[in-house]
């Protein structure tokens, strides 16, 4: 085993060119996979940040009874997607929509009497801050007698919902195609690599070289091509996520555990595409 | 030790290319197998070494039937038959000793073996000074000795070579012509196929196939030859099949 593996490198070695070729082309191609993969996430950070932002504002009578004020927090509180629900006394109101206002907030300076409703401020747990679930809960609220008004940023979470929805489309169309091309890329390289060799594959059959230790000679080639690859891409992905965290503070990296999968995504498209090229070889006797 | 019994060769597209081919290769024989290009002188070949199965009848070498032998089991024909080609079939890559070794490798034979094998072999074919070069640092006549000793390297029972001196100038071709036959005296049968009859000047002694149009036209002793259509020639041989 240790000897075919000796073998493999040497076969590296002597077809330089085909063998780099096959290793860049798998970099290559996993390195754009990569770098759409760390576009993606962050897109999604990017969401999930506009998604917090999203909140239910009860608006309440003056007159509003207390206990029943008390009873709505809770009925409220066992809707479908209500994380917690908070209630603004008129003061903290105040000093909420104080602190809205920042440099403005002089403008309430001279205010007599306190203009800001009490309120409830509802906030969605994640996954259910889209327009179908903040629009029942803002309903359910509405409904209520104590309630003036509801405001739940009718069109933030429309624009939201679109954004998801664009990114969602977008990254399986462009993530469906750049994973073909990487394919058609690598398993071509590979064919052309193991194509240019032809001659050495009939040279092993007419010396009585076994299909199994051609193929396994072949795969082992793949092996290494496929992990050198890999590793090129994380490394250069690697460089990318950096750089960026670097200069943009807020920038999501990419996690740790792709890395492996890229190595490992080389080495299988390494080993599928070996086996498939080298199938046309072996069939003829 | 190899037969062929009544063996057909047809493609759908091309028709027939060997036909009707009854023949029997002794131990340690020496044959010649002559006939124009397109005459059936390469699938007679491959025939032998199981690249390609007759259409029709059986073909037995060694203890391997066409009839019988699974695919799989194939390379292990391979590994007791040395076969030479007119391009010399050599690795650019490899040096003439990697090239020789290259073929024991892919059988498993141990490294330590392969490392005293070689030289030997290398030596024999009067080839220890290449050792080192590769194919293209070679002249056509050592790179055809360096096939052969890629072929014999494996101690096959029969070396066959199909136009071995092919590529080759006529005092080379010689050349090769001697090592085989001297290999031959060792005890390995050679089937050596070719268009070139001046090979067999002062061979005549020698067994001789000819194939014509897919057809064994001739069977004997080279010095016996005559063309079927000259008949009363052929007849004089009596070696018509």
């Amino acid at each position: 085993m240790l000897r075919v593996f000796k073998e493999a490198l040497l076969g590296f070695s002597r077809a330089k060119t085909m063998s780099l070729f096959a290793v860049v082309a798998t970099g290559f191609s996993l390195f754009t996979l990569g770098l759409f993969v760390l576009v993606l996430l962050n897109m999604n950070t990017l969401i999930r940040r506009l998604e917090d932002k999203v909140e239910v504002m009860v608006y309440l009578k003056d007159n509003a009874d207390m206990a029943s004020v008390g009873m709505a927090i809770e009925d409220l509180g066992r809707l479908e997607g209500v994380d917690q629900v908070r209630y603004l006394s008129k003061d903290e109101a105040l000093e909420r929509f104080r602190a809205d206002l920042g440099p403005d907030s002089d403008l309430l300076q001279d205010l007599e009497t306190n203009p800001v409703p009490a309120s409830l401020s509802i906030t969605m747990k994640p996954g259910f801050r889209d327009t179908l679930h903040v629009r029942q809960v803002a309903t359910a609220a509405g409904d209520l007698s104590f309630v003036e008004e509801v405001d739940y940023g009718r069109e933030w979470i429309r624009r939201i919902d679109i954004f998801k929805h664009l990114v969602g489309v977008l990254g399986a169309g462009t993530g469906a195609v750049l994973s073909l091309v990487a394919i058609i890329l690598i398993s071509s390289a590979i064919k052309i690599a193991i194509f240019s060799r032809s001659k050495e594959i009939f040279i092993m059959k007419i010396v009585g070289a076994t299909n199994g230790y051609i193929r396994r000679s072949f795969l082992i080639e793949g092996f290494l091509k496929g992990a050198l690859g890999g590793s090129a891409a994380a490394a250069m992905i690697y460089g990318v996520s950096e750089a960026f965290a670097k200069h943009y503070v807020q920038i999501t990296r990419f996690p740790e555990d792709y890395y492996l999968l890229t190595v490992l995504a080389g080495i299988l498209m390494g080993l599928v595409g070996s086996w498939i090229s080298l199938g046309r070889h072996l069939r003829r006797v | 030790m190899i037969f062929f019994k009544d063996v057909s060769v047809g493609y759908p597209r091309r028709g027939t290319v060997l036909e009707g081919i009854n023949l029997h290769i002794g131990k340690g024989e020496f044959v010649f197998l002559t006939g124009p290009s397109g005459s059936g002188k390469s699938t007679l070949l491959k025939l032998l070494y199981h690249e390609l199965r007759p259409s029709s009848g059986e073909v037995i070498i060694a203890n391997f039937s066409s009839r019988r032998v699974k695919k799989r089991k194939v390379p292990y024909l391979r590994r007791k038959l040395g076969i030479v080609f007119q391009d010399f079939g050599l690795l650019e890559n490899r040096t003439a000793a990697e090239n020789v070794g290259y073929a024991l490798e892919v059988t498993g034979v141990p490294r330590s073996e392969i490392r005293t094998r070689v030289p030997r072999i290398l030596n024999t074919l009067g080839l220890s000074n290449k050792a080192r070069s590769y194919p293209q640092q070679l002249s056509g006549g050592e790179q055809q000795r360096v096939a052969i000793a890629r072929a014999l390297a494996s101690e096959p029972f029969v070396l066959i070579a199909d136009e071995p001196t092919g590529n080759l100038d006529p005092e080379i071709s010689q050349e090769i012509m001697r090592i085989l036959l001297e290999i031959n005296t060792l005890g390995t049968a050679i089937i050596v196929a070719t268009h070139d009859y001046s090979l067999l000047k002062g061979r005549e002694k020698y067994r001789r196939l000819h194939l014509s149009d897919g057809m064994l036209v001739y069977d004997g002793p080279v010095e016996g030859f005559r063309m079927p259509d000259n008949s009363t020639g052929a007849q004089a041989a009596g070696e018509i099949t």
